[in-house]
């Protein structure tokens, strides 16, 4: 892509500035606040909430914000709000070191690309300002942090009959009846289900991740009877939550974020993330402009943004189990057993320890599920999704959540 | 329910106005020569002067009254010419068939309910599928029975509220589905009416709006826009139920359209250089390349609702749901 002179405003000499960062706990952890503003030099807040009010407020209000660390999946939204500007590539020092599952829709030509949602689908900004995977000198989101996710298991609940094929179907085979947890997010649990009601047979979706109303209607009346089943235990919302669930043995399976197995402390020996044959459930998360930001704003943001794929924070999100779209700068900060263990699908050398440099998340000899980097990318059955329908299943999930989780109170 | 009392209560307003005034000729209480204008009989009636006028005009074809020289009309037929009188039709103790008299009021009644109802029903639309419950809504506004279904039928008539098999009225839900498949039935109506239409558009009307819409600085208004492309050009096309499916069609679209705007979602900037390009063919005659044009931009329109209505499931519930309005998961 040509470069051109574009010249970004001359920093201001007097007071302290801040750039406040909007986004969700995925990425918005204090250590990066703190050294992000020692690097930089300006203040940095961050206003952490969860999924779908971090989304309404993106969209609602783009003046409480300058950045938006959030989701692919979601930026179609908060873009149609006309809540952010367009990123200038020309202006991005990190652009280059971005890895091709975002700028060419996949790891390499053998990878599965994976219904919905691909990053690169919304990536660029095409000349009628819609998103699209044309490449284009303006972008809609940096890509940042991404992981290929499927769900959590207590072993001890599939004990009998021996190694099992480990698939979506598990969710609905009665072994941890009554214990089956998911995440509360209409454009990722839902796809959870979905994918497990596939699994065993009970449904057939012609375009997974763009469903029908129809569809979607058989999928809450098929989870409606797994629910009086009594299948269904609750929705959760945060990594901490879901964590909190195993730990008390309310949940013997369910949708699991990478960091919540490194909070599991006693179980985390029982608890096994899968590697559904059907394949994962992918996302990505990114870095959004918005639109009011301009002069000297503008360019503390884009600073933020490079700094974020300079290899620092990278590397503090390797230690939750996410992987960073630059991974030039990461081994650099990473120990080459945390890199062997994170990207390469290694066994651990040692002991590893999280985020906060201490709690040990990974034993000695233990191995990541599902292998390195290129194995597990490879394998994407579905994105994180916003459907056509995303309004409609919004509205149908909200009400089915609020039963299952009134029950459960 | 009075079987007789339906055909009034459905009939509209100028019928029930010149049923009024007829069954007063017909008894003599209105004489030959009697003047009678719009505004008093108006106020008499209680209602506005449209269908008093159009009521005139009924009865003027019934040759029960003429026009004169002066305003108005004079009762009698034209062959038998008599002098004006001019007195107060207020004072002349006309009699208004009771039923024509509730009638008339519950057709105001009527409409000021209507109006409401059909706000309310457009902008629950976009939230889901709800039930609209008779008796609330009879109680809501204290209106009888008659009125509620009168509304109803008439809100389905325009093909915004359906019944169910369990005979319980119901907003169908306003998906992505349903705006994919209205448009798809734009693209296929919408240029074969322009085409249809041909040199029967008023072209004058185009020409002025293309010229004062260019005129103009700051935001154009889109909407205004395309009532000028309905009324003076789709709608020239001689094929009524034609009109009326194109009209019927987009009775939905507009509404939920109304209510994603109301709910402070941005316009489309460039939707108003497309209409002024459409209305620049369509002044050069140019009848094909507009209906072509039409039927394109009717894609990218669709496209861009597909995005709108998206992005509404950021707003967690309906602002002010009515309460005869109840939310329902679909069968």
């Amino acid at each position: 892509m040509a470069r051109n002179s574009s010249k970004l405003p001359a920093p201001s000499q007097t007071a302290r500035r801040t750039l406040r960062v909007l986004g969700t706990d995925i990425s918005l952890l204090e250590c990066i606040r703190n050294r992000a503003a020692a690097d930089l030099g300006f203040n940095i807040e961050f206003e952490v909430l969860d999924f779908p009010s971090c989304q309404r407020k993106a969209a609602l209000n783009p003046d409480a914000y300058d950045v938006y660390d959030h989701c692919f999946h979601n930026v179609g939204i908060v873009w149609h709000w006309g809540a952010l500007q367009p990123l200038d590539t020309n202006l991005l020092r990190c652009w280059n070191d971005v890895g091709p599952l975002t700028k060419q829709g996949g790891v390499d030509k053998y990878a599965n690309r994976g219904f919905g949602d691909a990053p690169m689908s919304k990536l660029y900004v095409q000349p009628d300002h819609a998103l699209g995977p044309d490449e284009r000198r303006y972008i809609a989101m940096l890509p940042t942090v991404h992981n290929f996710d499927s769900f959590g298991y207590d072993v001890r609940a599939f004990a009998d009959g021996g190694p099992r094929r480990e698939s979506w179907a598990m969710l609905f085979d009665g072994s941890a009846k009554g214990r089956l947890a998911l995440v509360d997010e209409p454009a990722i649990g839902l796809f959870d289900a979905a994918l497990a009601a596939e699994a065993i047979g009970a449904l057939e979706f012609e375009n997974i991740c763009n469903m029908t109303p129809y569809e979607i209607a058989s999928l809450f009346k098929f989870l409606r009877g797994k629910l009086d089943e009594g299948f269904l235990t609750r929705f959760w919302t945060t990594a901490q939550e879901s964590a909190g669930l195993l730990l008390r043995g309310e949940a013997a399976i369910q949708s699991m974020w990478s960091p919540a197995y490194g909070m599991l402390g006693p179980v985390a020996e029982r608890v096994r993330e899968a590697v559904p044959t059907e394949g994962y459930r992918a996302w990505h998360g990114g870095l959004g402009l918005a639109r009011h930001v301009s002069g000297a704003t503008l360019r503390m943001a884009y600073e933020y943004m490079d700094w974020w794929l300079s290899g620092w924070a990278g590397a503090v999100m390797a230690r939750q189990g996410y992987y960073i779209s630059a991974t030039t700068g990461v081994t650099e900060h990473l120990s080459p057993a945390e890199w062997n263990y994170w990207y390469d699908g290694q066994q651990a050398a040692e002991d590893l320890v999280g985020v906060d440099g201490r709690t040990i998340v990974v034993r000695k000899g233990a191995r990541r599920s599902g292998g390195s980097y290129l194995e597990r990318a490879r394998r994407i059955a579905l994105w994180n999704t916003v459907m056509d329908e995303h309004n409609y299943a919004t509205r149908a999930w909200a009400r089915f959540v609020a039963e299952v989780n009134g029950r459960a109170r | 329910m009075n079987p007789k009392r339906a055909p009034v209560e459905t009939s509209k307003r100028y019928e029930l106005v010149a049923a009024a005034l007829r069954s007063n000729i017909v008894s003599g209480r209105l004489q030959p020569g009697h003047v009678l204008v719009e505004g008093p009989i108006a106020n008499l009636m209680k209602t506005s002067r449209a269908p008093v006028q159009t009521a005139l005009r009924m009865l003027e074809e019934e040759n029960l009254i003429h026009r004169f020289d002066g305003r108005g009309y004079l009762v009698g037929k034209l062959s038998a010419p008599v002098a004006p009188l001019r007195c107060d039709l207020a004072k002349l103790g006309l009699r208004i068939p009771n039923e024509i008299d509730s009638a008339l009021q519950n057709r105001g009644l009527w409409e000021r309910v209507y109006e409401e109802v059909e706000s309310a029903v457009s902008a629950c639309l976009i939230f889901g599928t709800f039930r609209i419950i008779e008796s609330e809504l009879g109680d809501y506004y204290g209106v009888s029975r008659t009125v509620v279904r009168d509304v109803l039928g008439r809100l389905h008539e325009r093909g915004l509220i359906e019944k169910t098999q369990s005979s319980h009225w119901i907003t169908e839900a306003l998906t992505a589905q349903t705006v994919r498949e209205r448009f798809q039935l734009r693209q296929l109506l919408e240029p074969e009416a322009l085409r249809l239409a041909g040199n029967r558009m008023a072209f004058d009307r185009i020409s002025r709006a293309l010229a004062s819409e260019r005129a103009k600085k700051g935001a154009a208004d889109w909407r205004q826009l395309d009532a000028t492309l309905m009324e003076h050009a789709i709608c020239r096309a001689p094929n009524r139920p034609l009109i009326e499916l194109i009209r019927q069609n987009q009775v939905p679209l507009a509404a939920a359209s109304r209510a994603l705007t109301k709910l402070g979602l941005p316009e489309d900037e460039i939707a108003v250089n497309e209409y002024l390009m459409l209305f620049d063919l369509i002044v050069n005659r140019a009848i094909d390349a507009a209906a072509t044009y039409w039927q394109n931009h009717l894609r990218t329109i669709a496209e861009k609702n597909l995005a709108r209505l998206k992005i509404v499931a950021v707003i967690s519930d309906p602002p002010s749901a009515a309460p005869y309005l109840s939310v329902r998961d679909p069968d």
